[in-house]
């Protein structure tokens, strides 16, 4: 068997009664780029301390190259972190900040020197080395974090939501940034996000946590197109999720019938579920169309909202759910709040969740 | 706002006799005592007769004085010293652990701060007359920390409250030891608070005279100790002149602090 790059084995860790991480196992390949992505209190960061050693955990085990990494204390685990709030010390200069593991480590003034001003270019603040944190901004002061945790080379870079206290439009810039340096220098990073579309535009691959679990592991488009759970489904994109009173399963489809009767057939089917039954159907807003034929989901109109590019039309069903579409203005011109029509949708881009 | 300034109309000139009064209730025995010490009457007069400097011609001719304000200064210095070191320690764990009965243990480190000055003065001495230390430097040094320490966890654990743990996380990330980290990034990071803490114990133990007067023996005495028992013997103007430069020292201790405060927080 090779060994996996890094490995975490369910991982568990209890604070009292409240389980903040269940039976976590990852397998990260070398220079992946990967994304803890869930809800608050899901248990990201403390799968991330797990790793950087603050946190022993309960129960696992957490391998770097095959070799278990729980008995290292922290400092000498080598591994890169940037923190969510802005760690920089107050009392040191940019330079000093990058030099400061360098010093620990008892390296030479001149390869000292050297490094800092490769690692100054590499966040591109060259000339930035003389001032002091307390005269950055927050963009410049996490990438002078970055460039910290990067200089010592580490084999792996946890990020804990290093982005969020930043605007959208500097968050953007500096997404982009983190992309070209996971380029450049190739180290692997494990990432926390509770931004959906941060972690699609940054990740190789997206872990789902949820109430301590991981849900779904995969690329974006895997946990857009195929939902493992109802709880991605809900969480990656935007979705509808329609009542089901009947669902008959066979193999890998279903023929579904919602409350109103009309029914639909070969519709995915996810998580294993294969009794037959209710449930709820998902189905992105951009997926759905107007009928022309009058066959599909009778609906009625709510309310059409303008937004540029596109427009959204809310719709009632039959029995009172609501469901939205977004689609290109041109297509939805005879949409008016109060008139009844019909929805259709690729049977195949929606799916059945027991 | 229910009570704003400018439309209190008359009151506001009570505000300002208030203020001023209060200001010089304050001040006025202080210069008083400073322009006795500068006076020529042997009976400190008021206002003097004529101007001298004589009098501290005197005091600095004693050499008992001298020793106490270098008593005073040792103690202080110790006592200070001290503090800040236990207030680290007990400020560290006040903040950073999770123990049960952390806040008990808050509130007592506090007591000094609100025990009747002369109830720690009669036990400590109590409690050191039978372990031999008092009239002791080491006497004086314990009795003067334990003043001053509830003082220095305040200032500490201030700043220590206002320094997010997270930096000392990424010190150690970085490969740092747990102790190391604290002594270069976060001692550094929170100096202000430390300076506080030795300069509010520093000033305690200067200005101390209850428990000092438990303390002292006719051998060692601090300064407020030497005042207080030159004043008993006769009312001579030297202890004006000694009592000024009590204050005149504890001025400059304040205002160097306050440079040097300024100059920190650049
Ligand atoms: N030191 C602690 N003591 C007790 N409970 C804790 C502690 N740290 C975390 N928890 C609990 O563990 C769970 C997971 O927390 P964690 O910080 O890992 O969540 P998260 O996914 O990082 O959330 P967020 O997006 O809000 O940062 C939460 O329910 C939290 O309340
Ligand atoms: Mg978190």
């Amino acid at each position: 068997m090779n060994t996996m790059f890094l490995s975490i084995d369910k991982l568990r860790k209890t604070y009292g009664a409240v389980v903040a991480v269940d039976n976590v196992s990852l397998e990260v390949p070398e220079g992946e780029f990967l994304t803890f992505l869930g809800p608050s209190g899901s248990g990201k960061s403390t799968t991330l301390y797990a790793l950087a050693g603050f946190d022993e955990p309960s129960a696992g085990d957490i391998r770097l190259r095959g070799a278990s990494i729980l008995s290292t204390p922290s400092h000498k685990r080598n591994i890169g972190m940037v923190f969510q709030r802005y760690t920089l010390f107050p009392h040191l200069s940019v330079h000093e900040n990058i030099a400061f593991p360098l010093r620990v480590r008892h390296q030479s003034a001149s390869d000292i020197a050297a490094r800092v001003k490769a690692m100054l270019t590499l966040v591109r603040l060259e000339g930035y080395g003389a001032r002091m944190p307390a005269h950055l901004s927050g963009g410049q002061q996490q990438r002078v974090a970055l460039a910290r945790a990067l200089a010592y080379d580490p084999p792996v870079l946890l990020m804990d939501e290093p982005l969020s206290a930043l605007d959208k439009k500097l968050r953007e810039e500096i997404q982009i940034e983190i992309r070209r340096i996971h380029q450049e220098t190739g180290v692997t990073i494990l990432y926390v996000t509770h931004d959906q579309e941060e972690a699609l535009r940054l990740s190789d691959r997206i872990a789902v946590f949820n109430h301590g679990r991981i849900e779904q592991v995969g690329t974006g488009r895997e946990l857009y197109h195929n939902p493992a759970t109802r709880f991605v489904a809900g969480f990656v994109g935007d979705s509808n999720f329609l009542e089901v009173a009947d669902a008959e399963v066979r193999g890998e489809r279903a023929r579904i019938t919602f409350p109103d009767g009309t029914t639909l057939a070969n519709v995915p089917v996810h998580g294993g579920a294969s009794a037959s039954g209710t449930g709820e159907l998902m189905v992105r807003p951009q997926s759905l169309r107007l009928s022309t034929d009058g066959s599909g989901l009778p609906v009625r109109v709510r309310d059409v909202t303008f937004l540029g590019d596109t427009s959204t039309v809310l719709f009632e069903t039959a029995w009172g759910q609501e469901i939205w579409l977004r689609a290109a203005a041109s297509q939805i011109n005879n949409a008016t709040p109060g008139a009844n029509c019909h929805l259709e949708w690729n049977a195949t881009e929606s799916h059945w969740f027991a | 706002m229910l009570l704003s300034y400018r439309k209190l109309g008359g009151l506001r000139i009570a505000l300002w006799a208030i203020t001023l009064a209060v200001c010089l209730f304050l001040l006025v025995p202080i210069i008083f005592i400073a322009a006795l010490s500068f006076g020529s009457s042997q009976w400190l007069i008021f206002p003097p007769p004529s101007w001298t400097t004589k009098w501290y011609h005197e005091l600095f001719a004693d050499p008992r004085w001298l020793q106490a304000a270098m008593t005073s200064a040792k103690v202080g210095l110790l006592s200070a010293a001290l503090s800040v070191f236990l207030g680290l320690l007990a400020s560290f764990a006040l903040v950073r652990g999770s123990f049960p009965g952390r806040g008990i243990l808050r509130a007592l480190f506090l007591t000094p701060m609100v025990l009747p000055v002369i109830v720690f003065a009669v036990a400590i001495y109590a409690l050191f007359l039978r372990i031999g230390l008092n009239g002791t430097l080491v006497g004086f040094v314990i009795a003067h920390t334990v003043l001053g320490f509830p003082f220095a966890v305040i200032a500490i654990v201030n700043s220590l409250e206002g320094f997010d743990k997270s930096i000392e996380d990424a010190a150690v990330l970085c490969g740092a030891s747990p102790l190391q980290a604290k002594l270069k990034v976060t001692l550094p990071a929170i100096k202000l608070g430390l300076f506080s803490a030795a300069i509010f114990s520093f000033l305690i133990s200067w200005d101390e005279v209850v428990v000092a007067i438990f303390m002292a023996s006719p051998t060692l005495q601090t300064l407020p100790v030497r005042i207080w028992g030159a004043l008993r013997q006769d009312l001579s103007p030297v202890i004006a002149a000694a009592s000024t430069i009590l204050v005149a020292f504890t001025l400059v201790v304040m205002a160097l602090a306050a440079l040097i405060r300024s100059r920190m927080n650049k």
